[in-house]
């Protein structure tokens, strides 16, 4: 990997297998991961980027292998050989650290955008609600949207929502981001906006993980290009090396159809 | 906003009037048409024209015939000796019946908590994944939906006949906290709050679950992924947003409920129709009396609808979209059909 090999290991993949009934989705990832590295994950359709990324924060259970973030198994405790699923409210106290953001942005529309970043910190991390407030409109203004605190998302644009839910997770201090085609959803003149947003939170120093179709991102702010194809990783390194210089023939095979 | 959009709508008055004062070459025809001389067939002239909805004669001739009828039936109700509307006059506000309303009220408030109470924890029994606790609330919801109301109002009455006493104490022992007559317990009222909210618990219960399976994947992925407990993502975040969905029908249910309480009559319930029954029986004033009967459900029916179009809006929250779009309509249709037939052709 590119990234500072000093750095301290953020996510730790080993021989990660997942599988949907008989449709096997990741069939044996290994991925390392370090403090203040971008990782772009870039594959065809199916080729499990989303669900390795779901598996991070346990929002899908692995079959096999293991997942640390942090030095700590996602989801499970380790007792010998076998790792033993957490009950709920355990795996919910280890999703704090880890942000998320989606395709499709899932705020909690019956909420106002201040409510929606104010729900992660009051209800989980028990801020006390003035405190939650000043820090939440601190991170609206980040994003650029200060003005929109009293308005509910459905009346927002699809670049704003996006950018209400990157604020949203961060609110809760996360260590890690995970991002799902954050732009796959947006009309192409709202793309920009929440790529600057990412940006600058790549520049501050965040750990990342990006699955994503935007290749000037990956090879402008990615410090790692991680290509899947089949549940499998088959080409990782430099975004620059791995866009212009594929070793790969299914990774040239992707790119020439995608650039 | 408001204030240009008033501009906005002034200016195109003002264009829709310009044809006829400043333009001397179209005249008005009698249907409202601007018709053009034949020569002058100018840009200009095109872009005057103004546009006339379809007339509708036979909305009219139909709305006439229907108020003659409705006017009809009216004339023939009032003037009926038979309806006596001096009896029911008597009795609308006579204490027999205030007191009927008021078991019913308390009757209907009484089995929608037990039923909305009930509902919440069948739904959430089928959606969970415990196969034991989903087959059964799917047994409970067989039994209670499968069975009339009716019959189940009489089995609670008369469930003095099956277990004669009610004791809490351990099994298979003598050891007991308390032990009661069945009949001392199961008054009617009791029988039918039974009767009622177990059964309305049965129904809701599907209400309710359709409303929680409307609320997409990820909002639950969302919610998880910022920590919260799958608990405390069931209650804040799906169950109000699923709110929106249940409460029309569940008014719906109030209302039904309102008037399933007069079943009650069968087992002496006090209520609205226990009452009226009473009166009936012994003045033999029965059409009058079940128009008393009629008006005050109506009356009672009407106002249950007003908390729920209240709850309607507070659970609608961030969804506006609609009431501006409704908004928006209104304020198209309040404008003339001229000055709408030039912004089409502004167009």
């Amino acid at each position: 990997m590119t990234a500072d090999a000093r750095r301290e290991v953020v996510v730790r993949a080993v021989n990660v297998h997942k599988a949907f009934g008989h449709a096997e989705v990741l069939r044996g990832v290994d991925v390392e991961i370090r403090r203040g590295e971008v990782c772009c994950l870039l594959g065809p359709s199916g080729s499990g980027k989303t669900t390795f990324l779901r598996c991070i924060n346990h929002l899908e259970k692995i079959n096999r292998g293991s997942l640390m973030v942090k030095d700590e198994y996602i989801g499970y405790r380790r007792r010998g050989q076998h790792l033993m699923e957490l009950p709920q409210r355990k795996i919910a106290r280890q999703r704090r650290g880890i942000g998320m953001v989606f395709q499709h942005f899932n705020l909690f529309p019956h909420m106002t955008v201040l409510e929606n970043l104010m729900e992660g910190p009051v209800r989980v991390a028990g801020v006390p609600k003035l405190a939650a407030r000043t820090r939440s409109l601190a991170l609206l203004e980040r994003v650029g949207l200060a003005e929109k605190a009293k308005s509910y998302p459905n009346e927002l644009s699809g670049g704003q929502q996006q950018r209400v839910a990157i604020a949203r997770a961060l609110a809760m201090e996360p260590h890690l981001m995970l991002f799902d085609e954050p732009t796959s959803a947006l009309d192409p003149e709202l793309v920009g906006e929440v790529l600057d947003v990412m940006r600058g939170l790549a520049r501050d120093g965040m750990t990342m993980i990006v699955v994503t179709h935007e290749m000037g991102f990956a090879r402008e702010v990615g410090d790692t290009l991680v290509f899947m194809d089949g549940g499998r990783i088959v080409e990782a390194g430099h975004p620059r090396e791995v866009l212009s210089n594929p070793r790969e023939t299914r990774t040239q095979a992707f790119l020439s159809k995608v650039l | 906003m408001e204030t240009e959009e008033h501009v906005k709508l002034d200016r195109l008055d003002a264009d829709v009037a310009r044809p006829t004062s400043i333009d001397p070459t179209p005249s008005r025809s009698e249907g409202g048409f601007v018709t053009h001389q034949p020569t002058i067939d100018s840009g200009a002239a095109q872009s005057d024209m103004v546009v006339r909805p379809l007339r509708h004669p036979w909305r009219l001739a139909s709305a006439v015939l229907v108020v003659i009828l409705f006017v009809l039936l009216a004339v023939s109700l009032a003037t009926n000796h038979n309806m006596n509307w001096g009896t029911v006059g008597d009795y609308l506000f006579s204490g027999t019946v205030m007191s009927g309303i008021v078991v019913t009220l308390y009757l209907t408030v009484l089995s929608m908590v037990v039923g909305i109470v009930g509902a919440v924890v069948v739904a959430l029994m089928r959606l969970s994944e415990n196969r034991v606790l989903s087959s059964v609330a799917n047994l409970f919801l067989a039994f209670f939906r499968g069975t009339p109301v009716l019959v189940q109002l009489i089995f609670w009455g008369y469930l003095g006949f099956l277990y004669s006493r009610l004791t809490l104490g351990v099994p298979f022992t003598d050891m007991h906290l308390f032990s009661v007559d069945t009949n001392k317990v199961m008054t009617p009222i009791v029988a039918a709050t039974l009767a009622l909210g177990l059964n309305e618990a049965a129904y809701s219960s599907e209400i309710i679950r359709g409303g929680i399976l409307s609320i997409s994947r990820g909002q639950t992925d969302a919610a998880y992924s910022l920590g919260l407990t799958p608990r405390t993502t069931m209650f804040r975040i799906i169950l109000p947003q699923a709110m929106r969905v249940i409460i029309p029908p569940m008014g719906n249910e109030v209302i039904t409920m309102l008037k399933l309480t007069s079943l009650v009559t069968i087992i002496g319930g006090g209520d609205l129709m226990t009452n009226i029954q009473h009166v009936y029986a012994e003045n033999f004033q029965v059409i009058p009396l079940l128009t008393v009967a009629a008006i005050w459900y109506i009356v009672l029916v009407t106002v249950l609808s007003v908390p729920q179009a209240w709850l309607e809006r507070r659970y609608g929250r961030g969804h506006g979209d609609r009431t501006v779009a409704r908004r928006g309509t209104l304020r198209l249709d309040r404008l003339r059909p001229r000055a709408r037939g030039a912004m089409e052709v502004a167009r």
